[in-house]
């Protein structure tokens, strides 16, 4: 595996960090060393190449090339304000203008009670947080029927000195007949933060960034908040149209950070 | 100046051993800061491994058993010096609770009496007692949060020893922190302070208090998620930090932030 990373604010590299290594899996343990393979670094270097020619100039970017014997992988972090997306050098133009959907929105405080609405593909971060962590735990879904995600798990590593750990491949939901007629009143959620599940309470947690509450024509930013709710408690009313990518989710765990692809319909939520 | 790192280190991770030979160089120059591996001629000697075999106690469940140990030579310009670490790192839980444990060695003995704790403790949280005391393990995580924040009654110090990530003394400070920290040659080294200890004029504490024996959370702020012995009962409780009456003598290094001194502490 070779891996290159790279930290630019407003056009200026600020970072470049090059890490490259081998695991042995041996009777007595894994024996990891950072030999370099010049062919995966090579590929590292190409592809760390074309990345650069992404970075621009009023953000802060973060990108990183990895080539392993399973392909090359590029992926650019882009922060605004508090607000980050995971996009690749094709689709980082389409997904910006999300990010600056709610730059500077200061915006009221988000009610629990209302119904949510997950749009452009951010209902795949509830469903990584509500079904892929607990797959990771051996606990089933709970979803209704008519919502399918299909989320495979597989041993993955973020560096060549970590331990394989079964995780998510990507999380990519789809519905079969759920429509729903939308509530006059809603919150509607475009990016989210952060995102976090709790094996011991079955509690799903996600920092929501940016949303707008939705009450007949009027439509108003609000504050970022945090949605909490055990995984029981969250009903899904329904899903419709086409299967939307979600620019962002890495998930952490065992401080191994990884992309996980993350596609999703619209979706409506209530808590019970 | 070129800052060069050569380590070995052996971890074992809930029951999976990984030995890791490495080593690489890191550059600042102005606000540009770059690292890479550096050609090394590894000794093709494996670290022996320790093992977490034996903690068991009954109805607690082990989630997370990380022990490291570790040696590292360095150099900073004509500086250079050696380490060796030992860390360990455990997450037992019962119920919903899951308390933490960090300390700089393979003794278990602290564990063990916080997870018998643990097997007796009430599962829902109470308030916290008006008077409680905070185990040394617990101290030790609050005073990295305690930086800059000067609470009345107790004098936060650096404690001179060692030497930190560019090769320089580590000197006894109580502001300013001159020491910068460098966990890896893969970070920046950042200001901060070095193996804190609290200091506080009122050093006797009283036995009779209840004890909080255990994180159940990371420390975030001033605010403390608890497993309390109160010598009858045991159970969670959430404390925030407002008034430091005591600081024991006695203390013991734990490996939180850069390095702290837990005491005994009574609030």
């Amino acid at each position: 595996m070779a891996t290159r990373d790279e930290l630019w604010s407003r056009g200026r590299l600020l970072e470049q960090r090059l890490s490259y290594g081998e695991a042995m899996h041996t009777a007595g343990g894994i024996v990891a060393t950072d030999t370099p393979d010049p062919a995966l670094l090579s590929a590292c270097d190409a592809a760390m190449t074309e990345l650069r020619k992404c970075v621009l100039p009023d953000v802060r970017m973060r990108l990183v090339a990895t080539a392993t014997l399973g392909g090359v992988t590029q992926t650019i972090i882009v922060t605004q304000g508090a607000h980050s997306i995971v996009t690749t050098p094709a689709l980082l133009l389409e997904d910006m203008p999300l990010l600056n959907a709610g730059v500077g929105a200061d915006g009221q405080a988000a009610s629990r009670r209302l119904p949510i609405l997950w749009k452009h593909g951010s209902a795949a971060v509830l469903l990584h947080e509500a079904v892929g962590h607990p797959l990771e735990h051996e606990r089933s879904s709970t979803l209704p029927p008519w919502l399918i995600a299909d989320i495979p798990l597989a041993p993955r590593r973020a560096t060549f000195r970590d331990i394989p750990l079964l995780r998510m491949q990507h999380v990519h939901a789809r519905a079969h007949n759920a429509p729903f007629t939308l509530p006059g009143s809603r919150i509607e959620i475009t990016l989210v933060d952060a995102g976090h599940y709790e094996p011991l309470t079955d509690v799903v947690t996600l920092h929501v960034g940016i949303a707008h509450l939705v009450d007949g024509s009027h439509r108003a930013p609000l504050a970022p908040f945090t949605f909490e709710a055990r995984r029981d408690d969250i009903v899904f009313l329904g899903a419709i149209g086409e299967t939307l990518r979600y620019p962002g989710v890495i998930c952490s765990r065992e401080g191994q950070e990884l992309v996980v692809p993350a596609h999703a319909p619209l979706v409506l939520t209530e808590l019970a | 100046m070129i800052y060069r790192k050569q380590g070995r280190s052996v971890r074992w991770e809930n029951g999976v051993v990984v030995h890791v030979s490495e080593s690489g160089i890191a550059v600042e120059e102005g606000e540009w800061f770059r690292c890479e591996p550096a050609p090394h001629a590894a000794s093709g000697q494996l670290l022996a491994a320790p093992r977490g075999e034996g903690l068991g106690v009954r109805g607690i469940a082990v989630e997370r058993l990380i022990l490291t140990e570790g040696e590292a030579h360095h150099q900073y310009g004509d500086r250079q010096w050696t380490e060796h670490t030992r860390r360990m790192h455990l997450a037992m839980t019962r119920g919903p609770l899951r308390v933490l444990v960090d300390r700089a060695d393979f003794d278990f003995t602290q564990a063990r009496a916080i997870a018998a704790v643990l097997a007796k403790a009430e599962l829902t949280e109470r308030a916290a007692p008006p008077r409680l005391r905070l185990a040394p393990n617990i101290t030790a995580a609050l005073l990295p949060h305690l930086a800059g924040l000067a609470p009345p009654n107790v004098r936060l110090v650096q404690t001179a020893g060692g030497v930190d990530g560019y090769g320089n003394d580590i000197v006894e400070a109580v502001n300013d922190w001159p020491n910068f920290y460098r966990p890896s040659y893969r970070t920046r080294p950042v200001r901060m302070p070095h193996n804190l200890r609290l200091e506080c004029s009122v050093r006797e504490i009283d036995r009779d208090r209840p004890i909080a024996v255990a994180l159940l959370a990371p420390v975030d702020g001033l605010v403390l998620r608890v497993l309390v012995d109160d010598g009858t009962r045991a159970f969670p409780a959430t404390v925030r930090v407002t008034r430091i009456d005591a600081v024991a003598d006695e203390r013991e290094w734990y490996p939180y932030a850069a390095g702290s001194f837990g005491a005994e502490m009574m609030l």
